[in-house]
């Protein structure tokens, strides 16, 4: 009822004119609270969706959020996992700093890079020209491209750290006698990650694939408090413009229907990561 | 001797406490019956709980506030008026108050006491602006209203050689290009072309004005690709953008708030921003390099009209202790108290100015803008302000936000300042 209910009722709301302040006509009733079906309309809300330009660009723009996503934050989680799965002194203590990242809010993460990347007051400015590396200011800002790039790497900044406990999870989970027999062998370290440790979390990353992938495509507080979808629309992703839609034009039929459509893909990457990677994949018994 | 049995004692001690009873209520005012449910986006709650405090107190109100972050408030307001609770008095900024009315969320004002004196009071433009689309319906009373200035950094065009303000555009272009040429500032010009509703087209509403251009028509339509005015506004904001003399990452500013702060450095010459962020800018010596008075207005150039808008408290329509509610708004966007206790309040901490030229007279007033305005320039920049009408239109919040990325193109020169125009005027026409 708490999962199902609010998903139906939300979808059921793509495929309406909806205005919150004129619920009148049929409704539901559950536990006494009556939930206006509004006005059914078709597809008429999607038509609209995909007959916007802007759905589109930000449609292109979204999928290089993700992908560029998503690839950072697997390899950056990856290649974290790998060093703090090695033995050196002070291990414990880095990989519990590791997660601070990952547990701050977003809103503060978006904050905390403000600050260091700001034009005026940014404190990787004031560092980059105390030691004489710029002569002017960088706006990191400035460039639609370099705005989007930069809202790709403060988000990796904060969710690699969960792909690095997953990964690290799993790693610490392969029987160490497959790396005896290996170096028995003559495998070197290359050659046991690529043989041993890749194969052996595959499932992990297929989770990490997963998880990045619709954490990618949901994100919206960050671009909220670092660009607000600018400059013009050049940070503007899907998710922005559903949240736009609905919640600055109050036309909740097309952004809930603008939402959808990025559950659909999500949903079809999950298929196809599935299929890609654990199609061949046989779990010990 | 007299003695005290138990029966007199008894007795003397109910009559005592009834009658200290009958005193105290004597003393305070009458308790309303029901609770009036109050709420307001997030800004200086502690100042809105002080005073709701000292209204329960004064007027035997029972009044319950609530503050609601400003980027979810009217959402919030709406979900809430769904899910069928009863917000009695609001705060409701200017672009959604004939929505919130044509869809019954709240209710004309016009029958309620005391109103027809409370009209007389108020300025002109800031009572149409209150009014409904068809000028039939007064919708709210006014928290504050506010208008574009133009402020200057005074030590640094001294530091440059520069005697006194700019009066026009040009010789403000000017002054920004000597400024940085001589390495007194990096980026001199500080416009508001942040990425938020009172950001950008605010601005540009404000800069089509001064170069002396209609934006909307009568019948609030957008017309500015025939308006020779906003093309020269759109010129010369490419090419200030263009030559480096503002910080680019302007356009990626989320508030008015995080964009006026910038002015507290010291590192620029000219700013253009609300009325009331002058008051920390050169009011507020813990927080900005400007302060006290370094920073000063000076009359908005070519024209002087600027944009003006009035925000305010709306009654909902399906309020059940409407008596209290009103008197409650009363207390709030009128004079109740009789000596413009709300208004002042807001003019003493915030600089947030109001419709009643009348509290402007008030000489804690007076001596409070001393501190950081010239308060006759601000009252003649009011002259000039103009209100428009278009918001009241439902196809306005969005035409508003969706005109941002455009003006932006054109600041950044991706598109020509007459494919710009054209470009929002188309679409305006899509959404009507």
């Amino acid at each position: 009822m708490v999962v199902l209910f609010p998903l139906l009722y939300s979808f059921w709301m793509s495929f309406a004119d909806v205005s919150l302040l004129r619920a009148t006509g049929p409704a539901l009733e559950v536990f006494g609270v009556r939930l206006p079906l509004f006005r059914f309309v078709g597809l008429q809300n999607y038509v609209r969706v995909f007959s916007d330009p802007l759905y589109w660009s930000s449609l292109w723009r979204t999928a290089y959020f993700v992908g560029a996503f998503v690839l950072e934050t697997t390899l950056a989680g990856l290649g974290m996992a790998l060093v703090l799965h090695e033995r050196f002194y002070g291990r414990p203590l880095m990989r519990s700093l590791l997660l601070i990242p990952w547990s701050l809010s977003r809103v503060v993460v978006g904050l905390l890079w403000q600050g260091i990347l700001d034009f005026e007051f940014g404190a990787l400015n004031g560092l980059l020209y105390n030691v004489g590396l710029v002569d002017r200011y960088i706006a990191f800002f400035k460039h639609g491209f370099s705005a989007l790039n930069v809202l790709v790497s403060v988000y990796m900044w904060n969710q690699a750290p969960f792909a690095t406990l997953l990964f690290l999870a799993s790693m610490q989970s392969i029987p160490i006698e497959l790396y005896m027999a290996a170096e028995a062998d003559g495998a070197g370290y290359w050659q046991r990650l690529r043989y041993v440790t890749l194969p052996a979390i595959k499932p992990i990353v297929f989770l990490v694939l997963v998880l990045s992938t619709v954490n990618g495509f949901l994100m919206l507080d960050l671009i909220y408090i670092l660009t607000m979808g600018g400059p013009g629309y050049d940070t503007t992703t899907i998710s922005w413009l559903g949240f736009l839609t609905a919640f600055t034009f109050f036309k909740f039929g097309p952004g809930t229907a603008t939402l959808y459509t990025l559950t659909a893909l999500c949903l079809l990457l999950t298929f196809v990561y599935h299929r890609v990677m654990l199609s061949r994949f046989e779990p010990e018994m | 001797m007299e003695t005290t049995t138990r029966r007199t004692f008894l007795r003397n001690v109910g009559l005592f406490a009834a009658s200290a009873l009958v005193i105290e209520g004597l003393h305070r005012p009458v308790l309303a019956d029901k609770p009036v449910n109050f709420s307001g986006w997030v800004f200086k709650p502690d100042t809105v709980r002080d005073y709701v405090g000292f209204y329960n107190q004064k007027f035997g109100g029972q009044v319950k506030y609530e503050a609601i972050p400003w980027a979810q408030y009217h959402p919030t307001m709406e979900t809430r008026a769904f899910a069928g609770e009863i917000v009695d008095v609001m705060y409701c900024n200017h672009n959604n108050r004939e929505r919130w009315y044509e869809n019954g969320l709240i209710r004309p004002l016009d029958d309620l006491p005391g109103v027809d004196e409370l009209r007389k009071k108020m300025s002109p433009a800031n009572l149409d602006s209150l009014k409904s689309k068809d000028g039939s319906k007064l919708l709210g009373l006014p928290y504050f209203t506010s208008l574009f200035i133009l402020m200057y950094n005074e030590p640094m065009l001294q530091q440059a050689g520069i005697k006194a303000p700019a009066r026009s555009w040009d010789e403000l272009v000017e002054h920004c290009v000597k400024l940085r040429r001589d390495k007194v500032s990096d980026t001199p010009f500080l416009p508001n072309w942040n990425n938020s509703p009172s950001g950008t087209m605010p601005q540009f509403m404000t800069d089509c004005f001064s170069e002396g251009a209609q934006v909307f028509d009568a019948k609030n339509q957008l017309i500015v690709d025939q308006e020779p005015g906003a093309a020269r506004a759109m010129e010369r904001w490419q090419k200030v953008y263009k030559a480096d003399l503002v910080n680019p990452e302007v356009l990626t500013k989320t508030s008015s708030t995080d964009t006026h702060r910038l002015m507290w450095t010291g590192r620029y010459a000219y700013h253009t921003n609300h009325s009331y962020y002058l008051k920390t800018i050169a009011g507020e010596p813990e927080n900005s390099k400007l302060a006290p008075k370094k920073a000063k207005m000076t009359m908005y150039p070519g024209t002087g009209h600027t944009y003006m808008w009035t925000d305010s408290y709306v009654v909902n329509a399906r309020t059940k202790v409407l008596d209290d509610a009103w008197k409650f708004a009363r207390f709030l966007g009128g004079n109740l108290n009789g000596d413009w206790y709300v208004q002042r309040q807001w003019c003493l901490i915030s600089g947030l100015d109001n419709p009643y030229p009348e509290m402007y007279e008030h000489p804690q007033i007076i001596q409070s803008y001393d501190r950081w305005i010239d308060l006759k320039l601000l009252r003649l920049q009011y002259e000039k302000g103009r209100a428009i009408a278009a918001y009241k239109e439902p196809w306005y919040g969005e035409y508003d936000t969706k005109a941002v990325p455009i003006v932006h193109d054109m600041i950044r020169g991706n598109l020509s300042v007459p494919a710009g125009l054209k470009e929002l005027v188309k679409l305006q026409r899509s959404l009507v």
